[in-house]
């Protein structure tokens, strides 16, 4: 019998797996009689050590940017899957599904009559200095009137459990295919654990996202021509772009292959130009057309936006979607909620304070080293203090910048993210993670069940993202919350898994 | 099939028969080298020289290393030097690129074994060649690119994608070879007192050498080495598949295959231009071809082979607005 679980260490957070020292949450008691079934942590170091060579095999990788030699490097991932319930998911998704509704309206609004500003619920200077807004775009009419087709919202779990959202990812959240390659694994090392726990299926987000794009094309034409347009092999994502494709059965085209015509675009193929219709684009909106964007922007395609103005052709997500990500921004999005829908959001920010707000700036800098403050449009980590975990001179360097620029900034408290138990060396330890559901604003709200688990690898780290040493789980939700019965895995022993056709 | 990734199959094929022509060539020098009969032709610079002029980059090769072609400077010049666009780790280096962009089309297999040779090759240098033995060294970095062959072949799907691979190798062949056939004529040239001398015999065989012909030649010409019959051999055979004619032919060939299910009115010049210059090929003579000059000769083929090939990227790749027609 295996003892992994005997020195964990809650370490006085919530702890995803138990609720006190040796005593697991129910949804996870049949997940932890299944590894203490196995010889040891031997036999979880060797799954782990499958699983790794699994995702090297298959090349499912991200570039990392600075290396001349193209090295790619697998997202890690560790064996041990969040568990969500069912109950859980069922709030979860109502307050994300009330939450994409609104910010659709907001988008909407912005780009039309302004309402949320002339009722003085957002201040006008706050909007039209968002580096995200776009002017060109007010007044322009979208497809099926959707401002936003896709959402990664990241929530944390606070200490006593609560599920709060940290940010929203409006422009091209990336990390989907994580999620279905992980599940892939997880059915190979895992079988009827799965099985048993009754775990709702991710594969269905390929079909939903090409359902979406398909109903985004313009309505007179019968058989749309959807693309990816990706800024080519040498970026960080070209994995997933590729994977999605591939799973869509779509072209990935990169800016040189579509030309404007007419204000229409075009892809270019050796048999001559054919029409597209949908662009699904995992490219930002600076980069998208150097007539009207950035002007020194070799990616994109000159003359895309005019096509698109006149609804020859659709984007995901629209342009100018950005705006409702400002960190700023999100500050006000239960207002909004509130103000669009009638209603109080079920999911609730993160305390979060304003520095272009005078009386929030002064608390703000007087408590530095107990908050988190993040730069407005920054991702993936960068940009960002950690009050607890910087020195004096950090710190300072961050007032300077937050007196220079006030606008730039939100401070939050640094927050007790919930942990798991992961595999670090050779140790159970706990380690804070974060979920990333995808939302997807099609004919109807699809979410998929769960979405990515980041968690921060490093001891003590609150920064999940995989360009600073974050790792992926499995999410498992589950259809029901019935009992779950005991499992005792019979297919897979030590052997590692050769790569095959992914299938999903 | 995009256009983009028709033209990076095209070119990665066309750097891997580069390759391939570059390192013959070299070889077939080192071994020649061996066969002269006297020391001082052993150490005459011109015995290299020539080398650099198939290439095409004399200029950059003189200004890099004075006027005198040694061993070193040439085989530095042709495997190892990045300014040189067409040295061995350049074409590699060239098609590791292109073959990375367009992964999911050729099979990863295929990248990964350009990359792993791409990535041996960077770090070696004259030294090396020096060290394991020029013959042995060449032969190991031959079987290489073979290699590269061998895993495109079973591994490239054949649609259009695997045309554009062949068409790009037959183009570059026909090019490799009919330079390696004007250089080597005007260096045996002022030699030509020497005819039927045993030096002759060995230059003419170096030549079929460099084209693999050698064996080929003996096989099916069955006469001595003359200089009619073996120019004759190298541009107008029907059977070996190195010969300018049977790459040209090869060539037309994966374009009427890309041209399946294209309009006619946009690939109907291009068609006409590379049978033309098949049929010329087919019904020139040997005797009025040396009469008339052989190396005006080739280089008139020279420049319709590299016509061929931009006619073909205007086609499919570069066409304008004008020329599209929607399929």
């Amino acid at each position: 019998m295996a003892d992994f679980f005997n020195n964990y260490d809650l370490g006085g957070f919530y702890d995803e797996m138990f609720s006190a020292p040796g005593v697991p949450r129910p949804h996870y008691a049949p997940l932890m009689k299944r590894y203490q079934a196995m010889t040891g942590i031997g036999e979880m170091f060797a799954k782990q050590k499958a699983a790794d060579e699994t995702f090297i095999n298959r090349g499912v990788t991200f570039t990392v940017y600075s290396d001349q030699a193209g090295t790619e490097k697998i997202f890690p991932f560790d064996l041990i899957p969040r568990i969500i319930a069912a109950k859980e998911w069922a709030e979860m998704e109502k307050g994300l599904t009330q939450r994409m509704t609104a910010l659709d309206h907001f988008l909407k609004d912005i780009y039309s009559d302004q309402r949320i500003i002339k009722e003085g619920i957002i201040p006008r200077e706050l909007v039209e200095s968002c580096s995200h807004f776009r002017p060109e775009l007010v007044g322009v009419k979208l497809p099926r009137n959707r401002h936003v087709h896709i959402n990664g919202t990241d929530l944390i779990r606070d200490a006593d459990g609560s599920y709060k959202v940290l940010e929203d990812n409006l422009r091209t959240p990336s990390g989907v295919s994580y999620v279905l390659e992980n599940r892939q694994i997880m059915k190979r090392v895992f079988p009827n654990l799965l099985r048993n726990y009754r775990v709702r299926p991710v594969a269905g987000y390929t079909s939903d996202l090409l359902d979406l794009l398909n109903w985004l094309a313009p309505e007179h034409v019968p058989d749309p021509t959807v693309v990816l347009l990706t800024p080519g092999v040498f970026n960080s994502a070209y994995y997933e772009h590729a994977f999605l494709a591939r799973q869509m059965g779509i072209q990935i085209v990169e800016g040189s292959d579509l030309v404007i015509e007419n204000d229409k675009v075009y892809m270019k193929r050796t048999g001559g130009l054919t029409p597209v219709h949908v662009i699904y684009r995992r490219i930002d909106d600076d980069f998208l057309d150097p007539t009207v964007f950035r002007k020194d922007s070799l990616l994109g395609v000159p003359g895309l936006f005019e096509a698109y103005r006149k609804g020859n052709v659709a984007l995901t997500n629209p342009i100018g979607t950005g705006i409702a990500d400002d960190k700023a921004v999100y500050y006000y999005v239960p207002q909004m909620i509130k103000f669009y829908l009638g209603e109080d959001a079920l999911l609730p920010n993160v305390e979060t304070y304003l520095t272009s707000d005078p009386k929030e700036r002064n608390f703000i800098l007087e408590n530095l080293p107990k908050l988190v403050v993040k730069s407005v449009n920054e991702a993936g980590g960068y940009g960002m203090l950690i009050g607890p975990h910087s020195t004096a001179k950090e710190i300072g360097e961050f007032r300077d910048k937050i007196i220079a620029n006030p606008r730039n900034f939100i401070a939050q408290p640094t927050l007790a993210f919930s942990r798991c138990p992961t595999i670090c060396g050779d140790e159970m330890g706990g380690r804070h993670i974060d979920l990333r559901p995808y939302i997807l604003n099609g004919e109807s709200i699809k979410i998929i069940p769960g979405g990515l688990t980041r968690v921060a690898l490093k001891k003590g780290s609150l920064v999940v993202n995989s360009s600073q040493g974050g790792g992926a789980k499995d999410t498992w939700v589950l259809a029901d919350d019935r009992e779950i019965n005991d499992v005792q895995e019979v297919a897979s022993g030590l052997r590692s898994i050769k790569p095959e056709k992914i299938s999903v | 099939m995009l256009s983009r990734v028709a033209n990076l199959i095209y070119w990665t094929a066309r750097y891997l028969e580069r390759c391939e022509n570059t390192l013959r060539l070299i070889d077939v020098n080192a071994q020649l080298v061996l066969d002269l009969e006297s020391h001082d032709d052993f150490h005459d610079p011109r015995i290299w020289e020539p080398l650099v002029y198939v290439t095409g980059e004399e200029k950059k090769f003189f200004k890099l290393h004075g006027k005198i072609a040694t061993e070193e400077a040439v085989v530095q010049f042709l495997l190892f030097d990045r300014q040189n666009p067409s040295s061995l780790l350049s074409c590699v280096a060239g098609a590791r690129e292109n073959a990375r962009c367009v992964r999911d089309q050729i099979s990863s297999e295929m990248w990964e074994v350009l990359n792993t040779f791409y990535l041996k090759l960077k770090t070696q240098d004259y030294q090396t060649y020096v060290q394991t033995g020029s013959n042995e060294y060449i032969a190991d970095l031959k079987l290489r690119t073979q290699q590269i062959y061998a895993v495109a072949e079973s591994m490239l799907p054949r649609n259009e994608g695997w045309w554009f691979y062949l068409l790009g190798r037959y183009l570059e062949r026909a090019d490799n070879v009919s330079r390696i056939l004007d250089i080597k004529y005007y260096m045996i040239l002022p030699d030509r007192h020497h005819v039927g001398s045993a030096l002759d015999v060995i230059q003419w065989g170096s030549v079929l050498r460099s084209c693999s012909a050698f064996e080929a030649f003996r096989r099916t010409q069955r006469g001595q080495l003359k200089l009619e019959s073996v120019i004759n051999y190298l541009i107008r055979d029907k059977e070996f598949p190195r010969s300018i004619l049977a790459s040209v032919a090869a060539a037309e060939n994966c374009l009427h295959k890309i041209c399946v299910e294209k309009a006619p009115a946009h690939t109907k010049v291009l068609l006409a231009e590379i049978g033309a210059l098949r049929e010329h090929l087919e019904n020139s003579e040997v005797t009025a071809i040396i009469a008339n000059g052989l190396h005006e000769y080739i280089d008139d083929i020279q420049s319709r082979v590299a016509s061929v090939g931009a006619a073909t990227v205007d086609c499919f790749v570069n066409y304008g607005p004008a020329k599209a027609t929607l399929a």
